[in-house]
């Protein structure tokens, strides 16, 4: 706790009021704490989301406009290996759809990214949008495999063996939500801890000048490799997540809009860091998720969802004029950690560098 | 110091190298119709320093480029040590012992001075993946071994204090002093400078050219430096490559070259200093 700097404690304040703010709304009985789990869980969602986008954008720079798909190959890959419903008719175990979901997805990522990451940097953003429309068609016509429009019922809990049952408010959605605050842990403490390394480091070269990192003997078409397969691993393990969640599938759940909402996050939380991914994450659910309740609030010949969309539009016009690197912009120097001699004799560690 | 320097070169009578460190033999580049470097062929004697002048538009930095591998030639070879280099992507070349600097110095966005240096180690463990979970302890060694000799170097260049600052935030001439520093942690044979004193006010000039000589001297470092400044490359180089329009004009010692009338035509325009 000590590392923190004062915009991180700001933000932990803020998120702590938003806590008592939702406890409190359960214990009037405003909000259900099913649906409130419901809700955290989604939003551990997006969190996984933002994590893998930031991997690839934050760390390195590479764009994908592929979230959206690749969160669908996780989820499908899931659906249709564990589902009894599923054309497959593998009803598979779901540590297989799992295996199934990364397999399918560093595939695919590598498909993608061998043939543009040698090339300029545009080229792999026309590829990702070409590989979004693939999979979304795919997933659509593709009856014999997916059951198109129709979409997979069926998919199998997979939080039944949580020792949960004395607790008072245990729920599908409470497990769901305990899962997915696990899952975001794990992540967070891989991605954090390759990324305060030496590879992290070239990562950021190449972010800001690829040639220098090239004329430091840097193999930059690797280390971005890297980079795009793990953050779309990352992208494909929320989609495993939403299916078990979700407990059905269909072309719906692929909505492209959803990429661009990540992209909004990554952006907002502070593109290159971490714990900024997962501010920015919580960010936009609290805002997709929050104007829901605004059906009660608006008029009702007002809808919500462009509603929705002013908002989101009016969060960038905020976040680009007050504070153009995002919420908490990366801040540390990428050094592997207990081996700085000054950080350890330093003190003021934990100001802002601003 | 310069005068025995010069005394050697004097008493050899041919400009022949006797053991290359690089060698370039044919190098031909175009873009469109445009011959940026004409049937180039150099060596660059090992332990010197070898400067390499001409007009704007010469084609210094194209040659640059296609060395360091850059550029892909349309022909000819390019050779480091004893083995050809040619078309090996950079980060290869690198690994046989020849780096590069740019001309115009190369800003790191997000990261410290220190950090900047940090990516300069070359086969650093922590920069795959495995190691970073199967040998922590070899990525924590090799990280604080390059932190000190970061460290050092810096203090080495007189820029120690800048250290934990922006790396955007340095002034020009700092910056060609990371760079310098950055190229030498990586343990080059040899180190292509492009300009490295342009910008640079002359103090600073004169401190760069006296680090360059010191690293030549103390660790053997082969440089080969592309330079306007024509006091500054005449009073460093123990010999001087021209280049006009893609080719090579002569190659000499700094006294040789500045007396000859072709290269006064070509680049000094007569008036030369
Ligand atoms: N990538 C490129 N594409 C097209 N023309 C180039 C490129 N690089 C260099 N040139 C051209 O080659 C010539 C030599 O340029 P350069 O090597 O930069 O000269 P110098 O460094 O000696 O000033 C110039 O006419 C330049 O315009
Ligand atoms: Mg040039």
């Amino acid at each position: 706790m000590i590392d923190l700097t004062r915009t991180e404690r700001t933000v932990l304040g803020v998120l702590i009021g938003a806590c008592i703010l939702l406890a409190g709304l359960v214990g009037t009985g405003v909000l259900s704490a099913s649906y409130l789990f419901y809700l955290l869980a989604l939003g551990g969602m997006y969190v996984l989301l933002t994590v893998g986008l930031n991997v690839q954008w934050g760390y390195v720079g590479l764009i994908n406009f592929s979230v959206a798909a690749f969160f669908g190959i996780g989820a499908y890959s899931v659906a249709l290996v564990t589902s009894p419903r599923s054309p497959l008719e593998l009803e598979l175990h779901p540590i297989f759809g799992l295996l199934a979901a990364i397999v399918v997805t560093v595939v695919i990522a590598l498909l993608i990214a061998i043939p543009t990451l040698r090339l300029r940097e545009d080229y792999l953003a026309i590829a990702t949008l070409g590989l979004a429309e693939v999979v979304r068609l795919i997933v659509l016509n593709e009856q014999w495999l997916t059951r198109g429009s129709a979409g997979v019922p069926g998919i199998p809990r997979v939080t039944e063996w949580m020792p949960l049952a004395w607790v008072p408010f245990d729920s599908a959605n409470f497990r769901n939500f305990l899962l997915v605050v696990g899952l975001v842990a794990l992540v967070f403490l891989i991605v954090r801890r390759i990324h305060r390394s030496p590879w992290g480091r070239v990562l950021r070269t190449i972010r800001a000048d690829e040639d220098l990192a090239k004329a430091l003997g840097k193999n930059t078409y690797r280390r971005k490799m890297e980079a795009f397969v793990i953050g779309s691993v990352i992208m494909a393990l929320a989609g495993v997540f939403y299916a078990h969640l979700n407990l059905f599938l269909g072309p719906g759940d692929l909505d492209p809009i959803n990429t661009f909402y990540v992209w909004i996050a990554v952006i907002v939380g502070g593109s290159g860091s971490d714990r900024g991914a997962i501010i920015g994450g919580v960010v936009i659910v609290a805002i997709l998720e929050g104007t829901r309740g605004l059906v009660a609030v608006v008029p009702a010949d007002v809808s919500v969802g462009p509603l929705r969309l002013l908002l989101v539009g009016a969060l960038i016009v905020l976040v680009v004029r007050f504070r153009s690197q995002g919420i908490l912009p990366p801040q540390r120097e990428l050094i592997w950690p207990g081996t700085d001699r000054r950080a350890s004799a330093s003190t003021d560690g934990g100001e802002d560098r601003e | 110091m310069s005068e025995a320097v010069d005394h050697e070169v004097e008493a050899e009578e041919s400009p022949d190298v006797d053991d290359p460190i690089l060698e370039v033999d044919g190098l031909k580049k175009s873009f469109g119709g445009l011959v940026a470097t004409d049937d180039v062929s150099i060596a660059v004697e090992r332990g010197s320093i070898t400067g390499l002048i001409g007009p704007n538009g010469a084609g210094k930095s194209t040659l640059f480029n296609l060395i360091s591998g850059f550029y892909e030639p349309d022909a000819g070879q390019v050779l480091v040590g004893d083995s050809d280099v040619t078309g090996l992507p950079p980060h290869e070349i690198v690994q046989r012992g020849l780096v590069r600097t740019f001309q115009t110095p190369k800003k790191l966005e997000g990261m410290s001075v220190r950090e900047a240096m940090l990516v300069g180690p070359q086969a650093q463990p922590g920069e795959s993946l495995v190691p970073i979970w199967l040998s922590p302890s070899s990525v924590a060694d090799a990280e604080r071994a390059n932190l000190d000799r970061a460290e050092e170097l810096l203090q080495l260049f007189e820029i120690d204090h800048l250290a934990t600052e922006r790396a955007t935030e340095v002034s020009g001439g700092q910056l060609k002093l990371i760079e310098l520093a950055r190229a030498i942690i990586a343990e080059p044979d040899i180190l292509l400078l492009d300009e490295p004193v342009a910008g640079v006010n002359p103090t600073l000039a004169r401190k760069l050219a006296g680090f360059i000589e010191e690293l030549n001297e103390s660790y053997g470092l082969t440089f080969f430096i592309v330079e306007h400044d024509i006091n500054f490359i005449m009073r460093l180089s123990d010999r001087i490559v021209v280049l006009d329009r893609g080719r090579v004009l002569t190659t000499g010692s700094p006294q040789a070259v500045k007396s000859d009338s072709r290269v006064i035509d070509a680049y000094l325009g007569g008036g030369g200093p």
